[in-house]
This record gives structure tokens, sequence and C-alpha cells, in this order.
């Protein structure tokens, strides 16, 4: 036991003072800063003035009509209409490209028959733009029509009304301040952190034994202690250095979200009075927190019992990278299906995920997040989690005990089965 | 006799294709410097793997301190240096001696003195919070010959201690290893290098592939061997003396060593024959004697020529 914790020491202390971890270690709290700044500074974007001509092409004046109307509502688009001439299109083109002018909108007779419109710009790439823009235009073009019919414009812009949405997540229960998107966000970050760090453990784990190996220390090593402790130690070590990392990753977090007034004034942006704050934490619940815990401790000991002993079957660093692509797409596969298992978190799909003990360590959680799990499939994909940690680690050991004493080529599959048969 | 600390008994170990060793018994006796000697191939290293329990044998025992239980069991009374020495090459000095010397079974603060008078008598106080990959590969041994003694063990086991050494720092090892026979200890290492071994043991054992050809101390050894053996050394002319060397009726064998020779007596062929032929011949002799040969003749003239250490000129 005690020869166990010098190894969980050395692996942990060992790890903690190689410039990596420190890079990492910081590299976290600076990529969330980042996030905040981007959106500090497009919030700030979204208030850009933009000027924008209008190429009118409409017989009987309803581009003038349409002009005004968009003036009116669009308080930071200056608009200007253009009567329509065969050069029109090429000049304007020209002012745009000589960033006197953010676009142009080519408005005609069609535009109110069937609402085809269409706008060259600069900025088409920022969505918030054109979402304004082909809302406000569609209003327009709404209440011309409808003067067309014969009403009342008083009564249209009486009618006229921009409906904002508030969502807000149902819980169990009750009803949670989580507005949709950081519902999102926070299942989102959830699968990052969760494949992230079970790689990025796991490959340490991978890269030490594969450093005792090549070194043929692990020879005096396994003459002092079972070479089960041994990986046991070392897992347990490059697990703590995780564990350690994630806590300074979600503390910065925390500490970060409530400094973005200061943010935001350092960067120069006025964020301050009735405005939210750029990137509104999702609250945690206490049982989501308690999933996300489970799952990332059984999936760290499952995947990094594999890596161990693909380190272990290796005998270069090189080897190793290649043997390691597998186990990392494995972890890939429920990653990248968040979208879907978001989208119905209790389809049969997501459930499958639920149950796969190499997919369920990121999609569990995920599917958590985004709705209850029922308690008996919870618990049936936690058992089934564990079984698989137990059964995985067992044959791992088994490879292990060999593979880190072999030396030459890698082993063949059929040699590792005989190794894992071997009593 | 007090029991063996160390028995070897009947192991035979086959890789796929050969037998590496082969029903190799071997008993080691408490307080005993004991050479485990052969050529490249012979089988040292995997039966020194076995020992340590690294390996496991096919066939046979090993019997550790007159009781149960494997190297495991007693990692705190054996020390190991295996053949092919490694260590953490990014980790300091002083903390591979500390984390080895608990995986011996030490705690913290016991280790660290101790590392600290090792460093110090191997003159590496200096360089105990260096990362090991700064160190000379010679240095590097010196560590890896202390992590290995640091908890003090009764049994050593030395997988070609000297290989790679200087000529001083192979006069430490050779000091140390002396100074843990006279603190009673039991030593075991391998080597192929005959002088070594002449050097150090009370007891040689000399394998080839995979099997026991001596199995003694080395004064029975050498005196099995002794009084059939001639050192000839030359003054300027070596006259004729090649033909009567090359004659089978005089000579079986001969070891150049380039300012002497030691040449093996044919049977029942008489030194004082030897030596007329000599003189007569033409050859002016500085150097004459009947001898005990050197372990390394011996060696050569059991295993063959082929399987003798690169450097020494042998002529059949």
């Amino acid at each position: 036991m005690r020869k166990i914790l010098a190894v969980v020491r050395r692996e942990f202390v060992e790890r903690v003072r190689t410039k990596w971890f420190w890079i990492g270690t910081v590299l976290g709290p600076l990529f969330f800063g980042g996030m905040i700044l981007v959106r500090l500074l497009n919030g700030e974007h979204s208030g850009v003035e933009r000027r924008v001509a209008v190429i009118d092409q409409t017989t009987g004046g309803t581009g003038a009509r349409l002009v005004d109307g968009l003036s009116a509502s669009l308080e930071r688009f200056h608009f200007v209409r253009v009567p329509t001439s065969p050069r029109a299109v090429d000049s304007l083109t020209n002012v745009v490209i000589a960033k006197d002018l953010d676009g142009f909108l080519l408005v005609s007779d069609s535009t109110l028959d069937d609402g085809s419109v269409e706008y060259r710009g600069s900025n088409v790439s920022s969505l918030a733009d054109m979402e304004e823009l082909r809302s406000t235009l569609g209003r327009q073009v709404f209440a011309v029509r409808l003067e067309r019919h014969g009403i009342d414009p008083a009564v249209v812009r009486d009618a006229e009304l921009t409906v904002a949405m508030a969502t807000h997540k149902i819980r169990g229960t009750k009803v949670t301040g989580e507005s949709g998107e950081q519902a999102f966000t926070l299942s989102f970050a959830m699968a990052i952190i969760l494949f992230l760090a079970i790689v990025l453990y796991g490959v340490n784990v991978m890269s030490s034994v594969l450093e005792e190996k090549t070194t043929r220390i692990v020879e005096v090593l396994v003459s002092s202690l079972r070479p089960f402790e041994l990986m046991l130690g070392k897992v347990l070590g490059a697990g703590a250095v995780g564990i350690v990392q994630l806590t300074v990753w979600l503390l910065s977090v925390k500490v970060l979200a409530g400094q973005q007034e200061r943010l935001a004034a350092w960067v120069g942006v006025d964020h301050t009075g009735a405005q939210a704050p750029a990137l509104v934490l999702p609250q945690v619940p206490a049982t989501t927190m308690a999933v996300f815990v489970v799952y990332f401790l059984l999936g760290y000991f499952l995947y990094a019992a594999v890596f161990a002993a693909v380190g272990a079957i290796s005998g270069t660093e090189q080897e190793a990278r290649q043997a390691q692509t597998p186990v990392t797409l494995l972890l890939m596969v429920p990653y990248l299906s968040v979208f879907a298992i978001l989208n119905d978190p209790n389809s049969i799909s997501a459930r499958w995920f639920t149950f796969v003990p190499f997919w369920s360590p990121v999609a569990a959680p995920v599917r958590w997040s985004a709705a209850p799990i029922p308690p008996a499939e919870l618990a049936t994909s936690i058992l089934i989690l564990l079984l698989s940690v137990l059964l995985v680690t067992w044959v791992a050991a088994r490879i292990y005990r060999v593979g880190i004493l072999m030396t030459g080529k890698r082993p063949s599959a059929r040699e590792i089965i005989r190794w894992v048969r071997a009593g | 006799m007090a029991a063996s600390i160390l028995v070897v008994d009947r192991v035979t170990k086959r890789f796929s294709g050969h037998t590496a060793v082969d029903g190799l018994s071997l008993d080691v006796p408490p307080g005993v410097i004991f050479g485990l000697l052969g050529p490249n191939g012979a089988g040292k290293t995997t039966t020194i793997r076995m020992i340590m329990n690294i390996t496991i044998p096919d066939e046979g025992s090993v019997r550790l301190f007159n009781g149960t239980g494997t190297a495991r069991d007693h990692a705190d009374r054996i020390g190991f240096l295996p053949e092919e020495r490694g260590l953490y090459p990014k980790m300091r000095v002083l903390d591979v001696l500390l984390f080895l010397a608990e995986m011996r079974g030490m705690d913290r603060r016991t280790a660290r003195s101790r590392a600290l008078e090792w460093l110090d008598r191997l003159g590496l106080s200096d360089w105990r919070s260096r990362r090991v990959s700064e160190l000379s590969k010679g240095m590097q041994q010196k560590v890896q010959f202390a992590s290995s003694l640091l908890h003090d063990p009764d049994l050593v086991i030395f997988d070609e201690p000297f290989s790679g050494l200087d000529p001083v720092n192979a006069e430490v090892m050779r000091e140390t290893v002396l100074d843990l026979r006279r603190r009673g200890k039991t030593i075991l290492f391998s080597t192929q290098i005959m002088e070594h071994a002449e050097k150090l043991c009370d007891h040689i054992c000399i394998i080839a592939r995979g099997k026991k050809l001596v199995d003694d101390s080395l004064t029975q050894v050498k005196e099995s061997y002794s009084g059939r053996h001639l050192i000839v050394a030359f003054d300027g002319s070596q006259g004729g003396a090649a033909a009567v060397f090359a004659d089978r009726r005089l000579v079986a064998g001969l070891q150049d060593f380039g300012a002497y020779a030691e040449v093996e007596l044919a049977q029942g062929a008489d030194a004082q024959d030897v030596l007329k032929s000599l003189v007569s011949s033409g050859a002016r002799l500085s150097r004459f004697e009947l001898a005990a040969p050197s372990l390394h003749t011996i060696f050569v003239g059991l295993v063959g020529p082929d399987a003798a250490r690169p450097g020494a000129v042998t002529h059949a």
C-alpha cells in the first residue's frame, strides 16, 4: 500500500513539475477569458453603424416607402435610396470595395410580390446584421402589402410589434432561471471538458508507462511491487493531476465570469447599465454536478486502463501514438453526437449512448443536463460502466504485466489475447 | 556450512526457437561474492531475471533466504542492478533515489539521509538537484548503483556492473563490492570480463548456451588447471617460437597477450621439452614460468575462442 502511494506521489509531483502542466493550467482560464472578450467585443460590434444603399427598381414609389420604413425602424442602419440605372450595381460595388458603404439592397417589384430581395455587401457574414435587415424589411413589405389591400397605414403601424421570446428550462417539476442558450452552453461545455480531460489524462498514463518501459526502469519496479499495483498507482496519480487541473479551470471560470465588468472596462467596451453581462454562467444543479463527477471518474478509470495497456504494448512514442488513435476515436463518438442527444434526450439513440460503457462517460452527463434520465436507466448505466471499469482494468492489467517487460516488435493481437488468457 | 541465501534449482527458460537457460542450478552461500560468468547469450541475464521474478522459469524454481516468497516479497532485502540500466531521465537525482528506496520499502526520511550519504560517497553531492538526463553515463550508473544499495540489502544482484565504467569508477564499485562482503552481505554479479571476476569472486560459475560448465570456488578452479600452463615472454627475437607453439604434441593452446603469452601444455607434454625447443629455435626468452592460468585462459579454453571478449588475440 505504501509503495502504491509512493507511485501515486511520484506520478503527481513529476507531472505537476513539468512546464506542460502549467501551460495547460494557465491556458484554460486564458481560453475562457478570451471567450468572454470575444463576446464583449461582439456585443459592441452589433451596435456598429451600417451604411446601406437601396437600389430602387420598383415602380410607383414603393421603393421610397420601404426605405422610409427601414430608416424609421433600424436606427443603426443609414439607408440611402439610389434610383436604378444600368451602372448602379457596378458603381455601388466599387463604393463597397472602397469601404465607403457596407452594402446595398436590390429592391424590385417582385420583392413585394414574392418576397425576393438581394443584398450584396462586405458584412454578409454578420448573422446579426442579416437577420435584422431581413426581418425589418419583411415587416415593411408586410405593411406595404396590407396598405395595398386598403388597410389604414396607421392601423398597420399600430399592429407592428417585435416579439422578444425568453426561454426558460423546465427541469423536473420546477422552472429554472436557465435560458435555452445557457442550457446548451452547459451541455456542450461538459462534453468538451469530459472528452478533453479523459483523453488528456489517459494519454498521460500512457506516456508514463512508456517511459518506464523504454528506460527499462520497470524491471527494477516490478521486482519491488506487483505490476497491477504499479499500474494502479499511475492511474491514480495522473487522475489526481487531472482533478487539480479541472478544479483550477472551473474556479477560474467562476472568477472570470464575475469579473466581466472589469474585463469590459479593460478592453474599453462600454458595458455598464442595464445591459446583461456578456456571458451568463449557467446554474449547475448539484445533481448535475454529481452526475458529471461520477461519470468523469469512471470514464477516466476506464480509458486510463486502456491507455496503460496501449503504452505497455508499444515500443516507442510513435507506435503509442498510432495505437492510441482508435481509443481516442472511440470516445469521439459520443462527443460528436452531442447535438443529436441534446435535440432529443429521450430518443432511442440517446438511450443507447447512455448504456454503452465506452460512450456513456460523455453521453450520459450531456443527456442528463438536457433532461433528467429516469433513475432506473441512470443506475443501469452507472452499473454497466462500473462493471466495465473492473473488467477492462482486469484485462488491461494482464496485458500491461507482460507488455512492460517485452522488448522488440509490437505484439500481434493473437499474442495479446494469449497474455490475457494466461493465468 | 550456513544455509544458502539463494538456490536456483534446475531452472529452464525457453524463448521461441531457443533455450536460453537449460536446467541450471546455482547455490549461493551467504557472505560470498559469486560470479556468474559466460559469453554473450549464455543466459546470464535470463538467469538473473528469473531470480528477480521478472521472468517466470518454464521449469525449476528459485528459493531465496531459505524460505518461500519471490524476490518481490523480499524486495527490502535484495538490491538489484539490471543490465539495461534506466532511471527516469527527467527526474532529479535525489528524487529518483528516494522513490526507488520507497519501492524497496524504506520510509522517506531514512531514505533521504542514506541517499545523501551515498551521493557524497560517490562524489555526486553537487548533482543531487540536477535532472538525471544532465548526468554523464558513468554518473548515471553510479546513481543506479547507489539506488540498488540504499536500503542496505543482504543480497545484491548486479547484472554486468562494470560494463561502460571507466577504470576510476570501476575501482569505486570494486571497493564497494568488497566492502559489502566485509559487512557480511552476499553479492552475485554477472560479467564477461574475467579480470573483474578474478579480482573479486570467491566463487564462480561459468555458463555457456544456458548450461553450466564450471561451478566452484575460484581457488579450486585455478588449482585444477594449474601446472598445465606456462607464461612465456620474449626478449627481442622470437626465433622459431611460432613453429614450437604450433606443435600439437607440445602445445594445446595459446593466449598471446602481446607482452607475454600463456601456453597451455598438450596432454603428456613436459614443460622442459617446450623450453628446449624454444631455446634451440633461437628464441630469446625473458620469462618462462609454470603458472596458474588466468581465469581468462580457463574461460577461453572452456567456451572456445569465439566467445572470448573482444580485445584478446587468440591463436589455436
